[in-house]
């Protein structure tokens, strides 16, 4: 894999991507923004957005809060999305085919959101489990492509943590 | 899973109920709970609760193992508002989050 992320001396991170890893992540928003808007029965959408209560009977609080909060976090999503598409649309040219996407600090977060929800929302389509194992991908599975995507976003993400962490 | 059978519980005395109304209700906090779930990776999670709750390295890893582990883990605690907004801050970052009144 060729992504990787440097962090600047101002503490802002350098993502350097060959161009297929970039067309991938230019695609996510446009996934990712057809699941906010889908159906609500859709069992990505209900993992992105679950409920509050569990409890049954707890049913008119939840449809308040869903009221109250639903709004804002698919706002909150939207312009995630939209920092995603605007960098890597502003990534710059480097050697050999490659390309570096600018990430400020404030960005980050919105980096790891989107990652995450893209994980969560491949990983419900393709049933991915506690057992999963993604490391011996076979071509003639007919979801080899969302699982490789998959396999690759969580390096992406898992690297993204570090650095942040580190 | 089983359990030993527990002691009948106490006659209650006969007590007039108070008619309360939610406000006065709120002693008993209302729990977050994080569930466990295939995807969040184990560092996320930690880096999550560090940030949205300002709990130490220690005690987010601690947390995050006890949601691995077990299945779920209370992670904050208040009156149904505060409760509420945490819930909704861990559904912004793609955790799994409910929220109950603690028994």
């Amino acid at each position: 894999m060729t992504a990787r992320f440097t962090r600047r001396d101002d503490g802002t991170l350098d993502l350097t991507l060959d161009q297929a890893e970039a067309d991938l992540i230019r695609a996510l928003p446009d996934q990712l923004l057809a699941v906010y808007q889908g159906d609500r029965d859709d069992p990505a959408r209900q993992r992105l957005f679950p409920r509050a209560y569990l409890d049954p009977t707890e049913e008119e609080a939840e449809n308040q809060w869903e009221d109250l909060v639903h709004p804002d976090l698919l706002t909150d999503r939207v312009a995630a999305l939209d920092t995603l598409r605007d960098a890597i649309d502003q990534a710059e040219p480097a050697r050999r085919g490659l390309v570096v996407v600018h990430i400020d600090a404030d960005q980050a977060d919105r980096w790891l959101s989107v990652l995450n929800d893209a994980r969560l929302a491949l990983g419900t389509r393709i049933g991915v489990t506690e057992d999963t194992d993604l490391s011996q991908l076979d071509s003639r599975d007919p979801d080899a492509a969302p699982k490789a995507a998959y396999a690759w976003l969580t390096y992406l993400q898992g690297e993204l943590v570090e650095t942040l962490l580190g | 899973m089983s359990a030993p059978a527990a002691p009948a519980p106490p006659a209650p005395l006969q007590v007039e109920e108070p008619d309360l109304d939610e406000s006065l209700v709120t002693d008993r906090p209302w729990l977050v709970i994080v569930w466990n779930d295939p995807v969040n990776l184990m560092s996320y999670v930690v880096y999550v609760f560090q940030k949205l709750f300002g709990y130490s390295r220690e005690k987010a890893t601690r947390l995050m193992l006890e949601v691995h582990h077990d299945g779920k883990a209370v992670v904050s605690d208040g009156n149904r508002e505060k409760a509420e907004a945490d819930v909704a801050r861990l559904h912004a970052h793609g955790l799994w989050a409910t929220m109950e009144h603690s028994s």
